[in-house]
């Protein structure tokens, strides 16, 4: 589904992706850990065009997407992302949000794009909160409708870009549930996370990257119970406390 | 209780009733000029007599004032839009290289000048120039001071809504930017329905106050004959000999018509507010704080 070959991407002089190469099947969850400034959100900002790669592949669905005859906004409806800080658009309310790509970017008849909408919102669990501003969410209730609006478009794929480290602990449970639903629905995804319980329970496979470069890849209980690499035993060790 | 501890306990608890404050508040002006008024007739400074026999004298002239303002700020705002634009984001393609950055830096450079431009100069000075350039091209056409005149105000408040555009398309956040992108919208989409609907809730007041400032910049047309509320106050006062009353009429008139205008705009802008965008809340805004706190965390998170 998802097929990322040799990706280099620089910042002026910061060479921040160094080859990297990654595959996800359809249906599948990868779980993408690293510390901090390793390139995992430029990586994901990549396979959706949000960034261009500089050289290397991504390859979507059998289509190579960074080629200059491909428009990276149709790319962008094919995969969608979620970010950490949310980015719901603060002048619409929760419905708006969801349904704003519905209306403007499939151009769908106000009627059938609401209610559309709505079923996204419930699937989130959200139907009650249709009229809220973001300003009025709490943080666990915005990044849900940050994803119903992800998937309202009905994506191949959804990125996420470390969904629950901007949360308040209280608000982490309710994200993690949407996302492992989805999971359980059958979607790919790419997550960037280092909740450890959701990636054990939920990845399909874990990579972890460093410095730009993918340093090991496995099943979790490969890169979590049994790291081969050195710099993956430390980190792992880190995060698992 | 004291007098002042009555009114101040009687202002509090309107608090939450605006518009009530308000209609006291302008209640409470319009008293105090009537008595103003009033005072300087009973000492003979001021005649009732003359006041009542002139009082419609300045509608027409009010409109000739209102219609230059309303025209050129209309015109303003529209090119300020595209102008604005390039001022905020021109920049960022500068720092980039090709065809584009050799495309806007021109662009940037011609808008930029344009505004250093208008904001260093006099209004009257671009009044002045503006007058003296279009009554040469059509000599003698009875209009020209008029459709100058405007001429001049465009080019003038061009120059500032640009600069509040520029501010307002600046403070809608790059994040905001991005989440439209990853739903598929293109670069026209992002501004049409994102940063251009943001960008104005966040410029609404400034705005007001450019008009405001604009109405009353107006007045400098006079020097330019054209027939407007400061030109006919002066025409009342000298010819009639009494500029003291011509100019108290021609203040009310601009007090009528800038202090309701701000007010309901105000009045406007509170019932049509969104949480977390534009002016804050009256009462402390516990979801505002929250919207402030989840947009500027920063990446990169905890590792
Ligand atoms: N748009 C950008 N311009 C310049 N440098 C960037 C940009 N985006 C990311 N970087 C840099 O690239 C490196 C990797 O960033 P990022 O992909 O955000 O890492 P991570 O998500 O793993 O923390 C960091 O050093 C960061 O400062
Ligand atoms: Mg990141």
């Amino acid at each position: 589904m998802i097929t990322v070959q040799n990706v280099h991407k620089w910042f002026g002089d910061l060479h921040v992706l160094k080859g990297v190469s990654l595959q996800v099947n359809k249906g599948d969850a990868l779980v993408v850990i690293g510390p901090s400034g390793s390139g995992k959100s430029t990586l994901l900002r990549c396979i959706n065009l949000l960034v261009q790669p500089d050289e290397g592949d991504v390859i979507i669905d059998g289509v190579k997407v960074n080629d200059p005859r491909i428009r990276p906004e149709w790319v962008r409806q094919q995969v969608g992302m979620v970010f950490q800080s949310f980015n719901l658009f603060t002048h619409l309310n929760a419905l708006e949000n969801v349904m704003i790509g519905l209306r403007k970017v499939k151009r769908m008849d106000r009627a059938g794009a609401e209610q559309m909408a709505r079923f996204e919102l419930e699937r989130v669990g959200l139907a009650d909160k249709a009229d809220a501003y973001p300003a009025q969410l709490s943080g666990g209730q915005q990044q849900r409708v940050a994803i119903a609006r992800a998937l309202a478009l009905n994506p191949k794929a959804v990125l996420f870009d470390e969904p629950t480290s901007a949360l308040d602990p209280e608000f982490i449970r309710e994200v993690l549930d949407v996302m492992t639903k989805l999971a359980e629905e059958g979607m790919t995804m790419v997550v960037v996370t280092h909740e450890m319980g959701f990636a054990h329970n939920v990845a399909d496979r874990v990579l972890f990257m460093a410095d730009g470069v993918v340093v090991e890849e496995g099943t979790p209980d490969e890169v979590f119970d049994r790291p081969q690499k050195e710099r993956t035993q430390a980190f792992v060790g880190k995060i698992l406390g | 209780m004291g007098l002042k501890a009555a009114a101040k306990e009687i202002w509090t608890r309107l608090e939450d009733r605006p518009v009530l404050r308000s209609a006291i508040a302008i209640g409470g002006l319009l008293g105090l000029g009537l008595a103003l008024v009033l005072g300087l007739a009973a000492v003979g400074i001021v005649s009732l007599r003359f006041l009542a026999d002139n009082a419609t004298f300045l509608a027409v002239p009010a409109l000739t004032s209102l219609s230059a303002t309303l025209l050129s700020f209309a015109i303003g705002f529209a090119g300020a839009i595209p102008m604005g634009l390039v001022r905020a984001f021109a920049p960022r393609i500068l720092r980039g290289e090709g065809w584009r950055r050799a495309a806007f830096a021109p662009l940037y450079g011609a808008v930029t000048s344009y505004v250093e431009a208008i904001r260093g100069t006099p209004a009257f000075v671009q009044i002045f120039l503006v007058a003296q350039v279009s009554g040469l091209i059509f000599p003698g056409n009875p209009n020209i001071p008029f459709w100058g005149g405007t001429l001049a105000l465009t080019i003038n408040t061009l120059g500032y809504q640009t600069e509040v555009f520029r501010a307002g398309f600046q403070s809608v956040g790059q994040s905001q930017v991005e989440a439209a992108k990853s739903i598929g919208m293109r670069p026209v989409q992002v501004f049409l329905h994102i940063t251009l609907p943001q960008g104005l809730r966040l410029i609404t007041l400034p705005l007001v106050n450019e008009w405001v400032g604009l109405f009353k910049a107006s007045a400098l047309l006079a020097y330019v004959a054209v027939p407007e509320l400061l030109w006919a106050a002066s025409y009342l006062g000298n010819n009639r000999s009494h500029p003291i009353e011509a100019f108290i009429m021609v203040s009310s008139v601009y007090l009528a018509i800038i202090v309701p205008l701000s007010k309901a705009v105000g009045w406007w802008e509170r019932k049509h507010r969104i949480p977390g965008l534009g002016v804050a809340e009256r009462t402390v805004g516990v979801g505002r704080r929250r919207a402030v706190v989840a947009a500027g965390t920063p990446a990169g998170g905890l590792d």
